[in-house]
């Protein structure tokens, strides 16, 4: 089997040759470690006062190349590293003026959220969300109408982007497009959670205003992620915090049920599959995910409780899993005989009967890909099947 | 309406997050009594937030009601802290927070803060991307019982080490008990750095800091 069999095969719930394995790679920090590159220093230019100015007006001039760039070094990677899939994400960005930011710069997303770049001790950059800029409900509306035509050619944008990943790497590599942010996040993070909560209770009309704005949109978006022509779609919303959902679940089906049921609809009349991203403890929401119409999820996030083998007693083969190895200890600095063991307990607590593909919890800056290889040929030594270990 | 009946009503209309209805409640109860009454209606919002935490820790809660309901006890303490006797509303001790430096993420550290001046603690906010010299010399300025440190990102947790061992390198280690939350980190990190507690969530972290502050 190729690697496009074998993701096709799992996402199936049959048995593939083996266990397939994905990358979520999209950190520079990783990707430029694997090919041995060196971190474009942008945190440094920006920091000159002298070079400031035209480095913004650069970025903003070429973010779709340096969006493009980003994945078509994490695609190298994940092939290096011998993954059978990865993610491709497409993110809006405009660097603006901010006296408030420490570099005096601020990165604005297309949605209204405010990012600040930092840089790692290797020099590598890191974009972090910091807050919502709509904090109020005249702010969200002037944002809306005045990013109506960013929007449109944001659409026209992830269309072009995706498919010439998948132009140039789809024989190597499947590169399953994410289309995220999601409705939820796209929602509340613009407008802060504080402020979110506060509306849901003072001006439910408003709140069931975004997400039926942000809906239309996103089924956009992940039409035109589609358009790569890749027969699975990654979707998603960080609906889960450490301990829980982060709204009632009671609440989460009143005010996005009908969205997330669309966005299946949408992704089925294409005949693709979808996979579901969600940060958090969500056990609670596992069966809602099924009746929304989700194929599979992806994350089941440790440091929130998940673990691989609940999830496939809770909801059996209903959804395809893809996870979960911790990216906060065990592929940061764990030793090859804890990622090993932990591959070994993935694919026996998920992968009999197909229905699994085996990959980090997470992207993050921090993991070490020497530990994403003891990963993939730990997959490779302990996945095939039939399982038997 | 008596002060036991708006008492009554102060606690109801949080737990139903009903924020004009507690705020009007805790304004009679201001308006009509004095010093004694002012306090009944801190201790009031005190009991309300304890029951909404059990009820987040339990999991009949979620995050966005123990935010409103955090939002709506500000709003009352808003009312009623300027006309409390200095020092009242900060009996149980002084906790100096933030979130560590380089990283900008604030609403589990801010959910923290505002239960915990709901509890009768003096809280020390220092905000985020606080840099190590400001925790330990807010922690020792305020002769802090605890010292909580907030961090989302993966990238940013050394700092907490960093932060115990200037603790330790001034002497103040014995004096102060720190405790860690976030999404980044674990029980197995917290151990790993020599904080004394971990914090899955704003609601456990407060019940640890109300068990040192009673010992």
């Amino acid at each position: 089997m190729d690697f496009k069999e074998r993701i096709l095969t799992a996402m199936e719930h049959q048995e593939p040759d083996r266990v397939p394995v994905m990358g979520l790679v999209m950190d520079p920090a990783t990707s430029n470690q694997v090919l041995g590159k060196q971190p474009a220093d942008i945190g440094g230019l920006l920091n000159d006062p002298s070079m400031r100015g035209q480095v913004k007006d650069i970025i903003n001039l070429s973010w779709n190349d340096i969006m493009y760039s980003n994945f078509a070094d994490a695609l190298e990677a994940s092939i290096k590293l011998g993954f059978d899939a990865n993610w491709t994400v497409y993110t809006s960005m405009e660097v603006v003026e901010d006296p408030q930011c420490k570099t005096g710069l601020a990165w604005h997303d297309a949605f209204g959220r405010l990012w600040e770049m930092t840089t790692d001790d290797k020099g590598n950059m890191l974009l972090n969300y910091i807050c919502g800029l709509l904090t109020t409900e005249d702010k969200w509306e002037a944002w809306v109408e005045n990013k109506r035509p960013s929007f449109d050619m944001m659409i026209q944008n992830v269309a072009g982007y995706h498919r010439k990943l998948v132009d140039n790497y789809g024989d190597r590599i499947y590169p399953i497009g994410y289309a995220a942010p999601g409705i939820f996040e796209n929602s509340w993070q613009p407008i802060g959670f504080v402020n979110f909560s506060r509306f849901v209770y003072q001006k439910p009309n408003f709140v069931e205003r975004v997400i039926a704005f942000h809906t239309d949109l996103y089924l956009r978006y992940l039409d035109a992620v589609m358009q790569s022509g890749v027969e699975v779609v990654m979707g998603g919303d960080d609906l889960g915090q450490k301990t829980g959902p982060m709204m009632r679940p009671e609440l989460i089906e009143k005010l996005l049920g009908e969205s997330y049921r669309r966005v299946s609809e949408t992704v089925h009349k294409k005949g693709r599959k979808l996979v579901w991203h969600s940060c958090g403890n969500i056990y609670s929401l596992l069966e809602k995910f099924v009746e929304w119409g989700f194929d599979g999820i992806i994350t089941m996030e440790p440091t929130a409780g998940m673990e691989l083998g609940r999830v496939r007693e809770q909801v059996g083969h209903k959804l395809v899993l893809v996870g979960n190895l911790d990216v906060s200890y065990l592929l940061v600095r764990g030793s090859r005989e804890e990622v090993e063991a932990a591959v070994k307990k993935a694919i026996r607590d998920a992968a009999r009967g197909g229905g699994y593909i085996l990959s980090a919890s997470h992207s993050h800056s921090s993991v070490d890909p020497k530990r994403l290889e003891w990963m993939v040929d730990a997959a490779h030594r302990y996945g095939k099947y039939p399982i038997s270990i | 309406m008596n002060s036991d009946e708006q008492l009554g009503t102060l606690k109801e209309s949080l737990l139903g997050l009903d924020m004009e209805g507690a705020v009007e409640a805790a304004r009679s109860l201001a308006d009509g009594g004095g010093q004694a009454a002012v306090q009944d209606a801190v201790s009031a919002v005190s009991e309300a937030l304890g029951v909404v935490g059990k009820r987040f820790q339990d999991g009949e809660w979620f995050l966005t009601e123990l935010v409103y309901a955090g939002e709506i006890a500000k709003e009352v303490m808003g009312l009623l802290t300027p006309l409390l006797e200095a020092g009242a509303a900060e009996a149980a001790g002084t906790v100096v927070v933030g979130t560590v430096a380089g990283d900008l993420h604030d609403l589990g550290k801010n959910i923290f803060v505002s239960y915990a001046r709901g509890a009768g603690f003096k809280v020390v906010d220092l905000g985020v991307d606080v840099p190590v010299d400001r925790f330990v010399d807010a922690a020792r300025e305020s002769s802090a019982l605890a010292l909580g440190m907030s961090c989302l990102l993966t990238s940013t947790e050394g700092e907490i080490g960093k932060v115990i061992a200037e603790l330790e390198r001034q002497g103040l280690r014995e004096s102060v008990k720190v405790i860690v939350g976030g999404a980044a980190l674990t029980e197995q990190f917290a151990r790993h750095v020599g904080a004394d507690a971990f914090a899955p969530d704003a609601i456990t972290g407060l019940d640890t800091v109300k068990k040192w502050s009673a010992s």
